[in-house]
């Protein structure tokens, strides 16, 4: 009778294991910690993490490391102690973060980056991130289709100790550098700022006033360097090319403005990392270390695909 | 005593300097790196610098696409026909990619007649009426890499060799599949092929395919 009690205690703490509870009955808690919330791009990242894991059956709570690796380094601190059972991680810095994440691994806490790396690949469960070079692989073929193979061009650089502006500007030269007729006239970093892209571009203007396109790291900067060609008086002979799919690119490609974006997915990298989580909690260990999220060219011609956002 | 101690110390005290500038100039060397800003970009995000890019995609190239491609691949008559009938099927079945997302690849074969032949591409009317496009010029992107299924992504732990095997895998198609092709191009011939194509699951549009050619006969 013993043995018999024995192995139904036994299943029952199988049982047990199975749900999403932790052992006091609550359901397992996920942070979500994300670099920023002043930017509405990382607020669709953080809300939609939180919100693919509560409708797993996950508490989810938001901590905003306000771009400093300090604060989200006291965030970590808080959630390991707090007994958060996994991290939704969109890291400060891809350095900078990586100490915060091992102390999370050394506390058993399984950590899934979204959209920004951390430069290890041992610390981190899995890595979601936007596949930046194969989009700009494909802006820098419409590129040099827009082209036709020749012209002067400039390239905006974002922030230079980003991962992703160097990943961004290693896609698009890798298709725009086999053409011998393009040239590229002058590349500097606008800090994926639209202020300052538009003040470099203004500059740049002054001494190649002949430049046929420009290539921004991000849409924002190719806002800028819109508003710039459109205070010189060149904005119909210079085609300006961005990436992210913010919705006033969108709706710049739209009007004709801007030639070309590529559409990023804040939404499927939030899901899918929540979804990671709740594998893992399922008994799943053999995540990829980087799994890319493809990235969609929109140009003037397949703009249609894509409903407008409400304008305020 | 204490005064012959004195005089060893005042004695010593020249050594100790010198142990101490070596120290000193030895810390100091070992702490300051100076690279070229190039070769800090040439390093890349996280690429390991071991993986030979090359090597993995020609291997790739000849023990598994070349021989499993001809009879892994999907008629593109039949697979275009499917996507028009059953769009969900067809990319549940046929479709792979290693990444995430809308952004789906089909192997795929088939025969058609040369109808247009231009610097960027050759023109194909297939036996079911529908035209598509050889790729000549722009071979880019990763159709070529993940349409069969056969690399899989837990193999790499860096996107950066991802990256690198679809240009080195791009190379290989420039190399020794585009000079034949063109070559033998000729309005009215009839070319076989095996490709990748790329199609968004979200946004299909099916009136101007292009197929990334794997081999043309």
């Amino acid at each position: 009778m013993k043995k018999y009690c024995f192995w139904i205690i036994i299943l029952l703490f199988l049982a047990g294991s199975c749900t999403n509870k932790t052992d006091s009955g609550q359901p397992k808690k996920v942070a979500v910690i994300v670099s920023t919330l002043n930017n509405p791009w990382f607020v669709v990242l953080a809300e939609s993490a939180a919100a693919e894991a509560k409708s797993l059956g996950y508490e989810a709570k938001v901590f905003d490391s306000q771009n400093n690796p300090a604060l989200e380094a006291d965030h970590f601190e808080n959630a390991i102690v707090s007994g958060f059972s996994a991290i939704l991680l969109n890291p400060t810095d891809s350095d900078g973060s990586i100490v915060n994440v091992q102390k999370a691994k050394d506390a058993a806490v399984p950590v899934f980056c979204m959209d920004r790396e951390v430069n290890s690949s041992k610390v981190a469960t899995s890595q979601i991130l936007s596949d930046n070079y194969s989009g700009c692989v494909a802006i820098g073929e419409e590129f040099v289709k827009d082209l036709n193979k020749k012209g002067n061009y400039v390239e905006i650089l974002g922030m230079v100790g980003d991962n992703n502006t160097w990943n961004r500007s290693k896609g698009f030269h890798s298709v725009v550098d086999r053409y011998p007729g393009l040239k590229m006239v002058a590349q500097q970093s606008g800090d994926f700022d639209r202020n300052k892209a538009m003040d470099v571009l203004e500059s740049i203007l002054q001494a190649h006033p002949d430049i046929n396109a420009v290539f921004c790291g991000n849409d924002a900067m190719a806002m800028g360097a819109y508003q710039a060609l459109v205070a010189a008086g060149k904005a119909k002979d210079v085609g300006v090319y961005g990436f992210d799919g913010a919705d006033d690119v969108m709706n710049s490609i739209r009007d004709k403005k801007i030639k070309a974006t590529g559409l990023q997915s804040p939404q499927t990298m939030a899901k899918t990392a929540a979804q990671f989580a709740d594998t893992y909690f399922k008994g799943k260990r053999d995540f990829a270390q980087r799994i890319p999220v493809a990235v969609e060219l929109v140009t003037q011609k397949s703009i249609a695909d894509y409903e407008p956002s409400a304008k305020p | 005593m204490n005064a012959t101690i004195a005089r060893r110390k005042t004695r010593n005290r020249p050594w100790t300097y010198v142990v101490a500038i070596i120290l000193f100039l030895f810390l100091a060397y070992n702490s300051v790196y100076i690279k070229k800003l190039d070769e800090v970009k040439a390093a890349g995000s996280a690429g390991t610098g071991k993986f030979d890019a090359a090597t993995y995609a020609k291997t790739f190239w000849n023990t598994k696409l070349i021989p499993s491609a001809a009879g892994g691949a999907v008629d593109l008559s039949t697979l275009l026909s499917l996507l028009k009938t059953d769009k969900d099927k067809a990319f549940t079945t046929y479709s792979q990619a290693l990444g995430i997302g809308n952004i789906r690849y089909f192997l795929v074969k088939g025969e058609g007649t040369v109808t247009a032949v231009s610097d960027n591409d050759v023109t194909l009317s297939l036996p079911s009426g529908e035209t598509i496009r050889l790729a000549t010029e722009y071979i880019f992107g990763n159709a070529a890499r993940d349409a069969s299924g056969l690399i899989k992504i837990t193999e790499f732990d860096n996107t950066t060799d991802l990256n690198n095997v679809s240009a080195a895998i791009n190379d290989i198609i420039r190399k020794d599949v585009i000079p034949p092709l063109k070559a033998a191009a000729k309005p009215g011939k009839k070319i076989a092929f095996v490709g990748a194509i790329e199609l968004n699951r979200a946004h299909l549009h099916l009136d101007d395919i292009e197929v990334i050619p794997i081999s043309a006969r």
